[in-house]
């Protein structure tokens, strides 16, 4: 029988197949109604008319693997069929796509260059999705990218970006120096300011009988509610201590202070950073929060600048400690003297920066209900 | 094991990234590598900058070459309050004039806060042939003379808004400068206009722009207009109305209703100005469809503002006075179920004493009934730390929350107590809280609160709060995501901004006004941080006339790429970072 009978007698026997060659060279058939479906074949066999035998295959682009190609196939097997519904074919979709990231580039890059566009959106919105709301590192950590950018300029115009420069910013010794200094003087602001709480809660006395803590001391520690108010206990008495050494790095400032005309200042903040260390190393464990790293840095300055940079960091130092009630005393005694000058006539303008400056009062602030939000009202 | 990159060619890979939109996004593929960071500049067409002094036009338009929208701001937020004094800066003519010659094929232009001339408007009318979007809020510094060039060039134009904008309304005939040609309006915006714009060029303009969506009338357009412009516009979406009110007669009101029922599609309404409320029923055939109502400008009393959103069932937003009362918000509260977004205006702020019976019930019950609620203005005059937790715990799904108890530092007035454990309430349970304004009596107890819970939170507004320093150094070293942080007479000074001094380059900007933080400070963050701008604003004169331990009178500071800004007033000084100490 011819091939044209066989065709009459049975026509799905006859379904004509072509013949493509993928990266790798090993060439294979394929129903020419699927292969169809991907523009650049069907550009090769209509316009080129290659594909119909094995001598002919069509050469598909280098990014075309088998295994791509063969899922590639499986998507135009599936889309080419017309009687599909929207929502078949977009849940076809959604499963088609849950492959490793690896996969989906290779996907991506075989579906482009067989011009197939739908694949390229849908695979293109996925690696998007996969993109969307990661950090810069994790993105280079899924697709194996290098670490290759050194500068900086440009990066940080949008201000909405976490920037370099917080990393540049602590890089700077003189930054480092200063927040060494900072991240000390934090602790011992919260430090005091725990105190503060817990003098307050030494108020309640140990009910405690002797025996209690008698079996306490002897390791018959049954007791929960005894363990937990020892344990207190000791806290409290590692805190009185640091309290106490806190206070006396106070009193060692102020003598610091009295001293300082014409001294050598480095020498003696150098006195209260030796205190302060040795205080705050107790103090590690109380504070769960992150801090600047506190250990001996190399900063390969010169000596010359360290030692200004040494010189402002005690200044600045010596700021710090300086007695805040002090000068809230003296800042509100002067805001005292302007309250009287309020009533002088020279206008709303006067009147309402010195109200800013006499902190405590606000009467005279006609703002202050705008502060949350503006209002577009006509006054009636 | 050798890493070897996934690789695609460009095309594929600027494909990818053009499903990718969000500022962030962009910023985070930008920083992955080079050839990541190049593909990306080129294929970038929408630029957001939040603070037009953090870079120079010339650095935008160099690393991105091909944008097609561009949305820029200005001033402070606190400007809106009178605290930013005038020729602060914020013009948007360099701007301008850098786009102009770097992006022909520029689109669209978003400003907020920015002095804007005629002469911007005018080189933005001759330089962008395919421009179409212009979106103007609480800008000012321009005419009508420069929106009727916009008009007469600017042939592809769709969206044309002025928001609460400050214009020198020379004449209302600027309108008439759409050629009859145009029809391409899409969106338009005059509600802030002052004066009379021509109204039968309105009409007829209203009336050829077919795909005409958005409409927002301003005071002057009268009431018996309205039904005209409707018929002319029966497939707007969006409309605010003009002035409310007119001599009552019955044909009028059916008139108007009818126009309504004509309008299918309408889904936001606003304007409302002078309104008498027998004409409300006007608007009564689309409320069941509404999912937006600003009723700011409605001062009516509660009985007429119940019988209207009682009936907005799809109601998602909504912006009322304080007419509405605890009444009212039960009644919304009840039908109003898909709400997301709540604003409460005070009818009367400077007055002494309540003048309607709108207290923290209100927003209790508003918090109970709208479960999908997550963004709150709130202004009232008494408030609990019960009311607060309760609110608290119903909204754990809260982003903004945004009160102002109108006298300052109004304790619980239950219990006389800080509203600390209140608003520590809020943000311990609402934990996607992204921005936040605190008012009553606070001590720094709340600050730690913010500073422990307050992880998602970007914007943090403080007004006569706190105690001592540690309340600002709890917000600036606990509040991970912190952009910006806006804080007026509060006792906080030196030490915690000095503490947390690089902090600050992770953060948009930071505003302190009537604080006290110190001239010497300021000088010392200048120079430590040259990637700050630190600038002292005060009217009393130049700093350096005073003694060092003097706080400023207002304080801003701001992360910039582009060094010292150049267009500073008088009474702006900029603390410069000594360049002899940089280690390069």
């Amino acid at each position: 029988m011819s091939e044209i009978d066989m065709a009459i007698i049975k026509p799905e026997m006859m379904k004509p197949y072509i013949w493509l060659e993928t990266s790798d060279g090993s060439i294979q058939q394929v129903e020419q109604e699927i292969a169809m479906y991907c523009p650049l074949i069907c550009q090769e066999i209509i316009q080129k008319g290659m594909g119909s035998s094995k001598n002919c295959a069509i050469c598909l682009p280098q990014r075309v693997s088998p295994a791509m190609l063969s899922l590639i196939l499986d998507y135009c097997r599936f889309h080419q069929v017309p009687g599909r519904s929207n929502k078949e074919r977009k849940s076809y979709d959604e499963k088609f796509i849950r492959i490793d990231t690896k996969r989906l580039c290779e996907l991506t890059s075989a579906a482009d260059s067989l011009q197939l566009k739908p694949l390229v959106d849908l695979t293109s919105r996925a690696l998007a999705r996969i993109i969307e709301g990661k950090s810069p590192e994790e993105i280079r950590e899924i697709f194996h990218l290098p670490d290759d950018l050194t500068e900086v300029s440009g990066a940080c115009e949008n201000s909405e970006e976490k920037l370099e420069p917080l990393k540049n910013a602590t890089d700077d010794p003189r930054i480092r120096l200063l927040n060494r200094l900072y991240a000390k003087k934090r602790r011992e602001l919260k430090e005091r300011e725990r105190l503060k709480n817990v003098e307050a809660e030494e108020e309640h006395a140990d009910e405690r009988s002797v025996d209690d803590l008698l079996s306490f001391i002897n390791g018959n520690g049954e007791d929960p509610k005894g363990i937990k108010t020892s344990k207190n206990k000791k806290k409290n008495r590692r805190k009185k201590e640091q309290h106490q050494k806190s206070t006396s790095l106070k009193e060692a400032s102020e003598v610091n202070k009295k001293e300082i005309n014409g001294q050598n200042i480095r020498h003696q903040s150098a006195e209260v950073d030796r205190i302060a260390e040795t205080s705050n190393s107790h103090a590690e464990d109380l504070f769960a929060q992150k801090e600047f790293d506190d250990g001996d840095i190399d900063d390969g300055i010169d000596p010359a600048l360290k030692e200004k940079i040494d010189r402002e960091v005690a200044d600045f130092a010596r700021r710090l400690n300086s007695d805040w009630p002090e000068r809230m005393q003296e800042f509100l005694s002067s805001g005292q003297e302007k309250k009287t000058m309020l009533f002088t006539p020279n206008g709303n303008s006067f009147l309402r920066r010195n109200a800013c400056m006499c902190y405590p009062s606000v009467l005279n602030d006609f703002t202050y209900p705008l502060y949350a939000c503006k209002l577009n009202f006509h006054p009636f | 094991m050798p890493r070897v990159a996934y690789s695609f060619p460009e095309e594929v890979l600027e494909h990818v990234f053009s499903f990718i939109e969000c500022d962030r996004d962009r910023g985070s593929i930008s920083l992955v590598c080079k050839s990541w960071y190049e593909i990306e500049r080129w294929c970038r067409r929408r630029v957001f900058v939040g603070n037009c002094y953090a870079v120079s036009p010339a650095t935008v338009v160099k690393r991105f070459p091909k944008v097609r929208s561009m949305a820029i701001k200005g001033k402070p937020h606190f400007a809106d309050f009178n605290l930013v004094p005038e020729g602060w800066g914020a013009y948007v003519f360099p701007w301008i004039k850098a786009m102009a010659v770097a992006y022909p094929w520029l689109q669209e232009i978003r400003l907020k806060r920015m002095v804007v001339t005629d002469d911007c408007l005018e080189l933005i009318a001759k330089s962008f042939k395919n421009f179409a979007v212009l979106v103007l809020t609480s800008c000012e510094g321009f005419t009508t003379d420069g929106l009727a060039a916009i008009a007469a060039n600017c042939r592809n134009l769709r969206e044309l808004e002025l928001r609460e904008s400050e214009v020198e309304d020379i004449c209302g005939h600027w309108l008439s400068h759409f050629p009859d040609s145009y029809t391409s309006l899409v969106s338009l915006n005059i509600s802030c206009l002052g004066n009379e714009v021509n109204l039968s060029a309105l009409e007829r303009l209203v009336s050829r722009c077919t795909n005409l969506k958005t409409l927002r009338l301003n005071r002057a357009v009268p009431l018996d207009k309205l039904a005209n412009l409707l018929r002319g516009a029966p497939q707007l979406v969006e409309l605010g109305t003009g002035t409310y009110t007119a001599e009552m007669r019955p044909e009028v009101l059916a008139n108007l209703a009818e126009a309504f029922s004509g309008c299918k599609q309408l889904k936001s309404l606003s304007g409302f100005w002078d309104v008498l409320p027998s004409y409300l029923p006007a608007v009564y055939p689309v409320c069941s469809n509404l999912t937006s109502l600003n009723l700011s400008y409605a001062t009516i009393q509660s009985s007429d503002l119940i019988k209207l959103v009682s009936q907005c069932e799809s109601l998602r937003r909504l912006w009322v006075l304080d007419y509405i009362e605890d009444a009212g918000l039960e009644v919304i509260a009840a039908s109003c179920k898909d709400l997301r977004e709540l604003r409460v205006f005070p009818s009367d702020p400077f007055g002494l004493e309540a003048n309607v019976a709108l207290t923290e019930q209100g927003l209790v019950s508003v918090s109970e009934g709208c479960t999908k609620l997550q963004s709150v203005l709130y202004f009232c005059r008494q408030m609990s730390n019960a009311a607060l937790n309760t609110i608290a715990r119903n909204r754990p799904n809260m982003t903004r929350f945004r009160l102002c108890i109108i006298e300052p530092r109004a304790p619980d007035y239950l219990t006389h107590q800080p509203l600390d454990a209140g608003f520590g309430a809020i943000v311990e349970h609402c934990k996607d809280l992204r921005r936040l304004s605190l008012s009553g009596h606070l001590t720094d107890r709340v600050f730690e609160y913010i500073g422990t819970y307050g992880k998602k939170l970007e914007m943090l507004s403080v007004a006569f709060a706190g105690e001592t320093d540690l309340g600002l150094h709890h917000v600036l070293s606990g509040c991970d995501n912190l952009r910006k942080l806006e804080i007026r007479d509060c006792p906080f000074g030196d030490k915690a901004l000095l503490a947390n001094a690089a902090k600050l380059e992770t953060m948009r900007s930071l505003w302190m006004s009537s604080c006290l933080v110190s001239y010497g400070a300021c000088k010392l963050l200048g120079l430590k941080l040259p990637r700050l701008n630190v600038e002292v604003i005060d009217e009393r004169g130049p700093p350096d006339s005073r003694p060092d331990s003097t706080p400023v009178e207002k304080l801003y500071i701001y992360r910039t790429v582009s060094g010292p800004r150049l267009d500073m007033p008088c009474y702006v000084w900029r603390m410069e970072d000594d360049s002899a100490l940089r280690i390069s």
